[in-house]
C-alpha cells in the first residue's frame, strides 16, 4: 500500500498543464492581446510554417497572414471560441500557400493561436458533418441500455476515425476505471479489464474535464519547445490547459509505451461535471486525426454524455418501480404511526429490500432495534461514533468498510458496506443497513499494487506501469456497491422521517400547550372549589357556635355535646380540603433544585416537631451526618417533616426512638438511599401498598394523634418530583423503615 | 380620647352567613362601628362613586373590607378600580376572603390592598381576628380624613 501512496503523490504533484513543450505536429503561436504581436513560438515553426522563430518574435502577425485572415481572427477573438474553431487558415511560402487548421484560445492575457497543416484546402462542411453524425446519434438513442449504447459508440468511432482500438472506459467512486466496451481487431481483449485509479492522476483528470478530447498522433515524437520558455509578459509558464498541442507527460508517454501504443485518442465522458469516463482510442503506429473529424467525435462524445443520463435511468427502471412502491408503503406506514419507530419497526422487510440490505438497524434514543443480520449493539454504537463526524448531509455509505474502520474486520462477513442516515442527532435517531462481503474477482490491467520502481541508488521512482497483462486479484472486505438509486432512496426516506417526526413535534407542542392550560384551569379549579366548600363549612361551623353562645342554657349538656361534635367535624373537613388542595398543587409547583444540607434541615425539622408536640419523649438518632444535596428545600424539609412525625406517632413503646440515615449507593456519583426508621407500631404486610393511597388510614380518627391521611401521599409525590422512588419495609410492633431516593436511578 | 364620629366601614360579602357572623362580632365589639354591606362588586363600585342607588349619600368609607370571589365583577377588580382612582385610593381596603391562593395574595398586594386576611373556619380564630381588624384600624391607626359631603 506504501508503494501506491508514493506513487499517487509524485504523479499528483507532476504540473502537465505547464510543460513548456508542444507536440511538433503542429505550431504554437501566443499573441499580446490588443495589438496581435507574436511574443512566444514554438521552434518548429520553420519546418511547419515556414518562417523561422526570430523572423516571428516581435512581429505583428499579419507578418504570416493577409488582412481579411487577420480579420477573421480579430472576429473570432470577440465570439465564442467553441463555435468559430476551427479557423480555415493558410499561409504564403515562396509561391506555395500551405492550408492549416487555426485553432484559437485565451489564456490569461495572451491569445494562443495553434496551427495544425491540411492536407488539402478544405472547408469544414456542415452537411457533412451532420451525415456524419446523423446515423450514430440515431443509433446512440436507439440502444436501450447503456452498455448497448457504448458498444455503438466504440464502433462508430472506431469506424469514423480508423483506430485499431477503441475502448469505453468507466470509473467508479474510487476513481478505478474499468473497460465496459472495446471494439478492435487485436488479439488481446482489454474488455472488463480493471485499472487502478492510480493510473490517471488527479490533475489529468481535471484537464480531462477542461478539454473533451485529446490527441497524441505519435507518442515518439520530439516535443517542440517554446521560445522564449516562458511568457515574457508574465515571466511564468504558460498555462497550457486548453492546448490541443500541449505536451504529453513523459508518465503517460511511457504508460502508453508499455502499452504498445504509438497513437491515442480520447473523448472525456462528463456527467454532472464530473469525469463519468472515457473514449480511449489506441493504434500502434503514428496516426494523425484531423481537426473535422476530431469534431465529429467531440460531439459523439458529448451526446454520450448528455444520453448517460438517461440510459442509466432506465438501466434499473424496475429496480426502481419496486422502490417506489416500497417508498409508497413507508408513507403509509410512517403517516399512520405516531412514533417514527413504530412505522419502521411494521416495516422490516420492506426496510431492508429499499436498499437491498442484509441487516439493518434502527436506533431511537436508547432504543437499539436490529433487523436481519447486525454486528452486536456495542459494534454498531462504537461503529456510529466513529461515523458521526463522516457523515455528509446527514449520509454515510461505503462497501469496504475494514479498508477505512479496521475494527470492522471482525464483522466484515455481515457488515462490509454500510449505508448509515442520520435523522435526528439531538434524539440519536439513526438507520443504518448493512451489506456482507462479496469476495470477488477483479481483472486488473496489470497489477495495480506495483507502480513503483527501486532504482539502484536505492531512491523510488514512479513509473507508469509496464504489465497490461491480465492480473487477477481477490478482493476482500468488500460488498456490492450501494447503487446511486439505493441511496437516493434512503435519502428520500429520510426526508419523509424528519416529515413525520416534525409533524409529531407540532402536536407534542400542542398538546403541552393544551396541557398547560388544562393544568391552569385545574389549578384555580381547585382553589375555587376549595372556596365553595370551605363557605358553606364556615356557615355550619359558625351557626353551630352562635347555638352554643346564644340557647346554650336551653340546650343543656347533651346539645351542646352535639353541636361540639358538629364544630369538630367542621374542622376536620376544613383539614382534608386543605391537604387535597396542598397535593394538587404539589404536582404543578415548579421544582427549585438547589444545594441544600440535609443535616441542618433535618436537624431543623426535629427542633420543630419537638416544639409542637412537646409531651413526647423520642430520641432522635443520627448514625452519620447527612450529606448536602441538590433538591427543593421546602419540599424535602415537608418530605422530612411528614416521615418523622409518622415516626414519631405511631409508636407505642416506652422508649420511643427514630433513626434519620442513609446508605451510600454503588455508584458514588449517584445521591445515597435516605431512610427512616422508628421503633413504632409497624404496617402489616397486607397494608403496605395502601399507605401511601390519599386518605387511606390503618387507623381510627383518633388514635395516634389522628391526621388528615394525606402525609404519605404527599412525601410520595415530593419524592416522585424529584424524579426518585419511595418504599418502606416493616414488621409489625417492632417497627417501619421508609426509604426514599430524590433523583431518577440509573437505567441499568 | 377619639373625638371625631368613628367613620364608616364598608363590607363587600355575598355570603350572608359569613356577613352576619362578621355582623355578629362587630356588634359585640367594644367599638360600635356603622356598616355599609355591598353584595358584590358593581354595588359596592356604585356605593363608591354614589351613582344609581347611591347618588344620594354624602359620606365615604373610612375602611373598606373586601371579598375576593364575588358574583359579577368581583373583588380583584373593585380593589384594582379603588387604588387606580385618585380619590378613593387613600381608603385602606382589606381583603377578607377564603383564598389562601398565593396568586391572588400577591396580586391583590401589587394592587395595593392595605392587608389580607383569610378567612378562618375555626370560630374563635374568627372571633380574635375580627377584633384585631376593628381595634387595629379604628383604634391604632390614624385614617385619612374621610370626606363628608
Amino acid at each position: 500500500m506504501a508503494d501506491e501512496m508514493i506513487d499517487l503523490t509524485n504523479c499528483d504533484r507532476e504540473p502537465i498543464h505547464i510543460p513548456g513543450l508542444i507536440q511538433p505536429h503542429g505550431v504554437l503561436l501566443v499573441l499580446q492581446d490588443a495589438h496581435l504581436e507574436i511574443i512566444q513560438v514554438s521552434d518548429n515553426t520553420e519546418k511547419i510554417i515556414g518562417h523561422p522563430p526570430e523572423a516571428l518574435l516581435g512581429k505583428h502577425l499579419s507578418v504570416l497572414f493577409d488582412t481579411k485572415q487577420i480579420q477573421k481572427i480579430q472576429q473570432c477573438l470577440t465570439a465564442d471560441f467553441e463555435t468559430i474553431n476551427p479557423l480555415d487558415l493558410s499561409i504564403k511560402h515562396g509561391n506555395k500557400l500551405r492550408y492549416f487548421d487555426g485553432i484559437i484560445h485565451h489564456s490569461d492575457t495572451v491569445i494562443l493561436l495553434e496551427l495544425e497543416p491540411k492536407k488539402v484546402k478544405q472547408k469544414a462542411d456542415f452537411v457533412d458533418f451532420y451525415h456524419q453524425v446523423k446515423g450514430t446519434i440515431t443509433r446512440m438513442q436507439k440502444s436501450v441500455t447503456l452498455r448497448e449504447m457504448c458498444q455503438v459508440v466504440v464502433q462508430e468511432v472506431r469506424r469514423i476515425t480508423g483506430f485499431e482500438r477503441v475502448m469505453i472506459y468507466q470509473f467508479d467512486g474510487e476513481g478505478a476505471g474499468c473497460v465496459i466496451a472495446e471494439d478492435t481487431d487485436l488479439a488481446i481483449p482489454y474488455l472488463d479489464l480493471h485499472y487502478p485509479s492510480s493510473d490517471i492522476p488527479k490533475q489529468a483528470r481535471h484537464l480531462y474535464t477542461l478539454n473533451w478530447l485529446r490527441l497524441i498522433p505519435d507518442v515518439n515524437y520530439q516535443p517542440a519547445p517554446l521560445i522564449p520558455h516562458n511568457n515574457p509578459l508574465t515571466n511564468q509558464p504558460l498555462d497550457l490547459s486548453l492546448s490541443v498541442l500541449r505536451s504529453v507527460s513523459p508518465i503517460h508517454l511511457e504508460y502508453l509505451h508499455n502499452m504498445n501504443v504509438t497513437a491515442s485518442m480520447s473523448i472525456s465522458l462528463l456527467q454532472n461535471q464530473q469525469l463519468w469516463g472515457l473514449i480511449a482510442c489506441h493504434h500502434s503506429s503514428p496516426k494523425y486525426i484531423p481537426y473535422n473529424i476530431r469534431t465529429i467525435c467531440e460531439f459523439i462524445g458529448q451526446v454520450m454524455s448528455v444520453e448517460l443520463a438517461n440510459k442509466e435511468a432506465s438501466e434499473d427502471i424496475d429496480y426502481k418501480m419496486q422502490l417506489k412502491s416500497l417508498q409508497t408503503q413507508f408513507v403509509e406506514a410512517l403517516s399512520q404511526s405516531k412514533y417514527f419507530l413504530h412505522g419502521m419497526v411494521q416495516l422490516q422487510s420492506q426496510l431492508l429490500n429499499l436498499v437491498n440490505a442484509t441487516g439493518a438497524v434502527i436506533c431511537s434514543g436508547n432504543q437499539f432495534i436490529p433487523v436481519g443480520e447486525v454486528p452486536s449493539e456495542a459494534e454498531v454504537n462504537a461503529l456510529l461514533n466513529w461515523m458521526k463526524p463522516r457523515l455528509h448531509h446527514s449520509l454515510f455509505a461505503t462497501r469496504s468498510l475494514s479498508q477505512d474502520y479496521p475494527p470492522s474486520e471482525s464483522f466484515r462477513a455481515i457488515a462490509s458496506g454500510v449505508l448509515a442516515l442520520e435523522i435526528s442527532r439531538v434524539q440519536h435517531n439513526y438507520l443504518i443497513w448493512f451489506r456482507p462481503e462479496v469476495i470477488e474477482t477483479v481483472n486488473w490491467g496489470g497489477n495495480p499494487h506495483k507502480p513503483v520502481e527501486v532504482l539502484s541508488d536505492g531512491s523510488l521512482r514512479m513509473s507508469p506501469r509496464k504489465s497490461f497483462e491480465l492480473w487477477q486479484e481477490t478482493v476482500r472486505g468488500c460488498a456490492l456497491p450501494w447503487k446511486p438509486s439505493e441511496i437516493a432512496a434512503a435519502t428520500e426516506l429520510r426526508s419523509l422521517i424528519v416529515g413525520v417526526v416534525l409533524r409529531q413535534a407540532d402536536e407534542l407542542a400542542s398538546m403541552n400547550f393544551e396541557l398547560q392550560r388544562s393544568n391552569e384551569e385545574l389549578d384555580s379549579f381547585a382553589y375555587i372549589a376549595s372556596h365553595d366548600l370551605k363557605e358553606p363549612l364556615r356557615g355550619i361551623h359558625n351557626y353551630a357556635n352562635f347555638l352554643m353562645e346564644d340557647y346554650a342554657e336551653t340546650l343543656k349538656g347533651d346539645g351542646v355535646a352535639k353541636l361540639q361534635t358538629l364544630v369538630r367535624l367542621t374542622q376536620r373537613m376544613e383539614d382534608l380540603i386543605n391537604s387535597l388542595l396542598h397535593f394538587s398543587r404539589l404536582g404543578r409547583a415548579e421544582l427549585m433544585r438547589q444545594p441544600v444540607n440535609l443535616n441542618e434541615l433535618v436537624q431543623q425539622v426535629i427542633h420543630t416537631l419537638s416544639i409542637t408536640r412537646p409531651q413526647s419523649e423520642i430520641e432522635f438518632r443520627l448514625p452519620q451526618t447527612l450529606p448536602s444535596i441538590e433538591c427543593d428545600r421546602a419540599q424535602v424539609n415537608e418530605l422530612f417533616t411528614n416521615l418523622i412525625s409518622n415516626a414519631m406517632k405511631y409508636n407505642d413503646k416506652a422508649q420511643k426512638w427514630v433513626e434519620i440515615g442513609y446508605i451510600p449507593q454503588e455508584d458514588t456519583s449517584r445521591q445515597p438511599i435516605f431512610y427512616v426508621r422508628d421503633n413504632g407500631i409497624g404496617i402489616l404486610e397486607k397494608h403496605l401498598d395502601k399507605i401511601f393511597q390519599i386518605f387511606r388510614r390503618l387507623h381510627g380518627r383518633d388514635e395516634f394523634g389522628g391526621g388528615t391521611g394525606a402525609g404519605l401521599t404527599i412525601a410520595r409525590k415530593i419524592v416522585e418530583r424529584h424524579g426518585g422512588r419511595i418504599w418502606v419495609e416493616s414488621t409489625p410492633k417492632q417497627g417501619s423503615t421508609f426509604y426514599f431516593t430524590l433523583t431518577a436511578e440509573a437505567i441499568t | 380620647m377619639r373625638t371625631a364620629p368613628i367613620p364608616l366601614l364598608l363590607v363587600v360579602e355575598d355570603s350572608n352567613e359569613d356577613f352576619e357572623a362578621l355582623q355578629r362580632l362587630l356588634e359585640r365589639s367594644p367599638i360600635q362601628v356603622p356598616i355599609q354591606r355591598c353584595v358584590n362588586g358593581e354595588q359596592a363600585l356604585a356605593f363608591l362613586h354614589r351613582t344609581g342607588n347611591y347618588s344620594d349619600i354624602c359620606f365615604s368609607p373610612g375602611l373598606i373590607v373586601l371579598d375576593l370571589n364575588l358574583p359579577g365583577t368581583d373583588g380583584r377588580e373593585v380593589l384594582r378600580q379603588i387604588k387606580q382612582d385618585d380619590n378613593l385610593k387613600t381608603v385602606p381596603v382589606v381583603v377578607f376572603t377564603t383564598s389562601n391562593n398565593p396568586k391572588d395574595i400577591e396580586d391583590c398586594y401589587r394592587y395595593g390592598v392595605n392587608s389580607y386576611i383569610v378567612k378562618p373556619i375555626n370560630f374563635e380564630q374568627l372571633k380574635r381576628d375580627v377584633q384585631t381588624l376593628i381595634q387595629y384600624w379604628f383604634e391604632v391607626t390614624t385614617l385619612p380624613e374621610h370626606l363628608e359631603y
